[in-house]
């Protein structure tokens, strides 16, 4: 698998205090990766000098070996706008605009014109289980819901890498699972990248795999730099069975199974969805 | 309680940098306010001073035993008014009138210190030799309209000519002879005229105040949002909400009041220097007293308080109000409804109407463009997005129909605006209205006995002051005027035959053409004065208005702004969404309520809408849109400044 994102040498600081010591990360093309930490760890600062969001003080950010952390401000905001989508806890709907206008609002920043724009978001809808929201404001959405759109908003641009800072962090539990699910098959059914930054290991679960920082260090030992997952088992095996790996144990088995597995067939269980569901249904608009 | 208080204060400090900043809007806006408000009283009160110092000059015949015989003149050098009052006693030990020490004895002459400065100034034989060579005093400031009033004071026998001559016609030409008993007096007919106008102006200012106040009050509330609704949540009463917001909001509109009254005070050397018929103010005129400024500084922070209950409305009937964001009701057309039935009642009004019908029938329309502007907002807002290609457009749009009262509240003060512009362009008389009256062929009123005699005298008194004229007798009947064509047509010779001239016919002057309009011509001026003075306290509101708002609906949504920005929206759609809220819904109603002023100027009209009328009017339009544009370009670094990090976590 190739490299789509890497960073290199990435130093932070903000006063005296030292967000980032030196940090390097490779993001392979479909993988998705989860930081872990503590908070004040570091890893959203990681995660916004990765996104083109801060600048390092030193270090190097390449997407596609394409240096972006050199670019000026309104470069980067491109580059945002085009290469990457954004998932966050909770806030970046524009309450004011229906659910289909703010996924389509990426595109139509993008000068794709506002019918086709509508168009393309609404094809997002049947297949992320939000059929029939099209016209809701974020208002009147469930937070599992509003994640939904939020996570169509990202990938409506066909972005190379999808950041996530605690996308479920406002969610509960089984709300969250399911979240995290659709936001990495999506992320996966359209050949993206996927990194997300939480401290719930749960979540960190359902990537291929888990980068802890702590004190601005990556802590050796605990992330391999294997390709991302199906080939077996999670390299932190602490962690179980990765979620994905299709022909391993489900990792909450041990609590039963998947809230939603078997129980609503829009919502497939992450690594048989990808057999099972029509490629379609992810992807809008690219035939399976 | 206490402990309430104490809560509110800790909350109130603690706000962070961006809380203190947006208090800092608040307590700004409420100090513009607050002066203005100031002005705006004083205005009124200082009109009403003027019409009390004039009073004794406009006599009232004695209803018991007479004391004084008091006969008032106008007379006139270059192109401007001295009031000549002939005063005699009637018996000893006459009370003084206002402004002198004593009763003036026969044969002597008090000058305002105007007049003194000026007879001083000018060559005797144009003006100090109309009066007595014995100056005994100077009439004190308690007895003028303005500081720069002309007036002499000059004490007669009672039976000397002047104190038996018969009246002088015309309705500006004074009053004649009148037997006194006190100089209490009435009000002219002017001074009642500047007081209408007075109180006009206060309307016209006064309304776009209280809308931007009631603004700012809101906009504490709305920044306390979800402040109040945790606090809700986590189990307050509605009673403690309301207090807390209540005695937060009264504490910044208490701090803003005193600051604006400051400002007022520091801004009364620049108020006073409005001159309005014909001079400036004393400083005390525009000092509307310790009650005055008291009752303001009450009624600031109460009203403040008010405004933020009736925003708060919504977060105390349910925790979730603001937490959840949902569709908000359309505004109900009653709102529209309310402004044409205003407007239906001003084809009612004359323009000989009583003031205080006339001040409700404008107030009305007034207040109701306040009303009906947010629902025009909504349904704006529903055009532009449904017609939106552009993703700034799209974003304004959503936005108008989102939250009109804040979208209306940005713009409120503009419109208002509008409406005095539209109010006034259609009032503002001509330039042509007078015409150019003859400023140098003197004419004098005599009875028709006596028209051989004063046509010698005047030929022989004005070619001994070398100013050598024609001299007709024109009219019939009793009176029959003289009319003196002078061959030297300079300002001084003007005044010398005047000077000549005076006395000649015991109570009356000689006076031009250009004289008897000049009464006129001041009060059109001084509508042009008091239209620039209104329209700019209107635009320094809406501009502080705009910007107010423009600053602290950013810091509302400071959290969507940074995330969008962070996504890679470009600063340019987001400043492009943020002024096409502001520019489309101000282009509908600014113009709007320019024609709704207009028709309600309609039934004072006295001309068809003038030249002056339509540049006051562009020049009113430009203004608002560079203002509300600047003012909105002004918060551009705000916006880039909470936008610059958009990091929605520290860690």
């Amino acid at each position: 698998m190739s490299v789509v994102l890497e960073g290199t040498g990435l130093v932070k600081r903000f006063g005296p205090a030292v967000a980032l010591g030196g940090v390097g990360l490779a993001v392979h093309t479909g993988e998705a990766v989860a930081i872990m930490g503590p908070s004040g760890s570091g890893k959203s600062t990681l995660l916004h000098c990765l996104a083109g969001i801060m600048k390092p003080d030193a270090g190097e950010v390449h997407l596609l070996g394409l240096r972006i952390d050199a670019m000026g401000e309104r470069q980067r905001s491109a580059l945002r706008r085009t290469r990457f989508g954004f998932v966050f806890q909770f806030g970046q709907l524009l309450p004011e605009l229906p659910a289909e206008e703010n996924v389509a609002l990426p595109l139509m920043l993008g000068g794709v014109s506002r019918a086709d724009a509508v168009r393309q978001a609404r094809e997002w809808f049947g297949p992320l289980g939000l059929g029939g929201m099209e016209g809701r404001r974020p208002g009147e959405l469930s937070g599992g819901q509003a994640q939904r759109v939020a996570i169509a908003r990202a990938l409506v641009t066909r972005p190379a890498v999808i950041f996530a800072d605690e996308p479920t962090g406002a969610l509960d539990q089984s709300t969250g699972h399911d979240t995290m699910r659709l936001l990495v098959e999506a992320t996966k059914h359209n050949g993206a990248s996927l990194v997300v930054v939480t401290h719930d290991h749960q979540v960190a679960r359902w990537c291929d795999r888990v980068v802890e920082v702590r004190d601005g260090q990556i802590i050796p030992g605990r992330h391999g730099a294997r390709p991302p997952a199906g080939h077996g088992a999670h390299p932190s095996a602490g962690h179980g069975a990765h979620p994905s790996a299709g022909h391993g144990a489900h990792p909450s088995a041990g609590h039963g199974a998947h809230p939603s597995s078997g129980h609503d067939p829009r919502h497939p269980v992450p690594g048989q969805g990808v057999t099972r569901e029509p490629a379609t249904q992810i992807l809008p608009g690219v035939s399976g | 309680m206490t402990g309430l208080m104490a809560l509110t204060w800790r909350l109130l400090r603690g706000g962070g940098r961006r809380g203190l900043l947006g208090a800092g809007l608040t307590v700004a806006a409420v100090a513009v306010s607050t002066a203005l408000l100031l002005f705006a009283v004083s205005v009124n009160i200082a009109f009403q001073g003027r019409a009390d110092r004039e009073a004794w000059r406009n006599p009232v015949a004695a209803t018991g035993k007479a004391t004084a015989i008091e006969t008032v003149r106008r007379d006139y050098v270059r192109d401007r008014q001295i009031t000549v009052v002939d005063l005699a006693a009637l018996e000893p030990g006459a009370a003084p009138p206002p402004g002198l020490a004593r009763f003036p004895a026969p044969g002597e002459v008090w000058f305002s210190p105007a007049l003194a400065e000026l007879a001083r100034e000018l060559p005797a034989d144009q003006l100090a030799g109309r009066f007595p060579r014995k100056t005994a005093g100077t009439v004190g400031d308690e007895a003028l309209v303005h500081p720069g009033e002309l007036v002499a004071v000059r004490g007669q026998r009672s039976d000397a000519p002047v104190m038996t001559a018969e009246p002088a016609d015309g309705p500006r030409a004074g009053a004649g002879p009148m037997k006194i008993s006190g100089f209490t007096g009435e009000a002219t007919g002017d001074a009642e005229a500047y007081k209408a106008l007075g109180l006009i102006a206060s309307v016209l200012m006064v309304v776009p105040l209280l809308v931007f106040g009631g603004a700012a009050a809101r906009l504490t509330v709305a920044r306390r949002d979800q402040r109040l609704a945790a606090l809700r949540l986590v189990g307050a009463t509605p009673g403690q909400v309301v207090t807390m917001t209540v005695a937060e909001a009264v504490i910044t509109a208490f701090g803003g009041a005193v600051i604006g009254a400051a400002l007022y005070g520091l801004g009364i050397p620049l108020f006073t220097g409005i001159e309005i018929a014909g001079g400036p103010w004393f400083l005390s005129d525009m000092w509307p007293g310790v009650l005055a400024v008291l009752a303001v500084l009450l009624a600031v922070p109460l009203l403040v308080g008010l405004s933020a209950v009736v925003g708060l409305r919504r977060i105390v009937v349910s925790p979730l109000g603001v937490a959840k964001r949902e569709t908000p009701p359309a505004m109900r057309f009653v709102r529209v409804v309310a402004l044409l039935a205003s407007l239906a009642m001003v084809p009612v009004l004359r323009g000989d109407s009583a003031i205080v019908i006339a001040v409700v029938v404008i107030g009305l329309p007034f207040l109701a463009i306040n009303l009906a502007g947010p629902w025009v907002v909504g349904m704006l807002g529903r055009i532009v997005s449904r017609s939106a290609r552009r993703p700034a457009r799209l974003l304004a749009g959503r936005r108008l129909v989102d939250d009109p009262k804040a979208a209306w509240r940005t713009v409120s003060g503009v419109a208002m605006t509008g409406f005095v512009a539209g109010f006034i362009g259609l009032l503002s008389p001509g330039s042509g209205l007078l015409g150019d009256a003859d400023a140098v062929d003197l004419r004098l009123s005599v009875p028709s006995s006596q028209v051989a005699e004063v046509t010698a005298g005047a030929r022989e008194r004005l070619s001994a002051a070398g100013v050598p004229a024609t001299i007709e007798a024109g009219g019939t009947g009793a009176t029959r005027v003289l009319t003196a064509s002078l061959g030297k047509r300079d300002a001084g010779s003007v005044d010398r035959a005047r000077t000549a001239l005076d006395g000649l016919v015991p109570g009356r002057g000689a006076t031009s053409a250009a004289d008897e309009d000049r009464s006129s011509a001041q009060i059109l001026e001084d509508i042009g004065t008091g239209t620039v003075t209104v329209l700019a306290v209107s635009f320094l509101v809406a501009i502080a208005s705009a910007g107010i708002t423009a600053a602290s609906s950013i810091l509302d949504r400071r959290q969507t702004y940074a995330l969008l920005r962070l996504a890679g929206t470009p600063l340019e759609v987001l400043n492009g969404a943020r002024r096409a809220e502001t520019l489309i819904p101000l282009t509908v109603m600014g113009g709007g309520s320019i024609l709704v002023g207009m028709f309600c100027a309609a039934p004072f009209a006295i001309s068809a809408m003038n030249v002056a009328g339509v540049v006051t009017l562009l020049v009113c339009v430009a203004l608002g849109f560079a203002g509300v544009i600047g003012a909105g370009a002004a918060s551009a670094p705000l916006l880039r400044s909470v936008t610059a990090n958009p990091a929605p976590r520290p860690d």
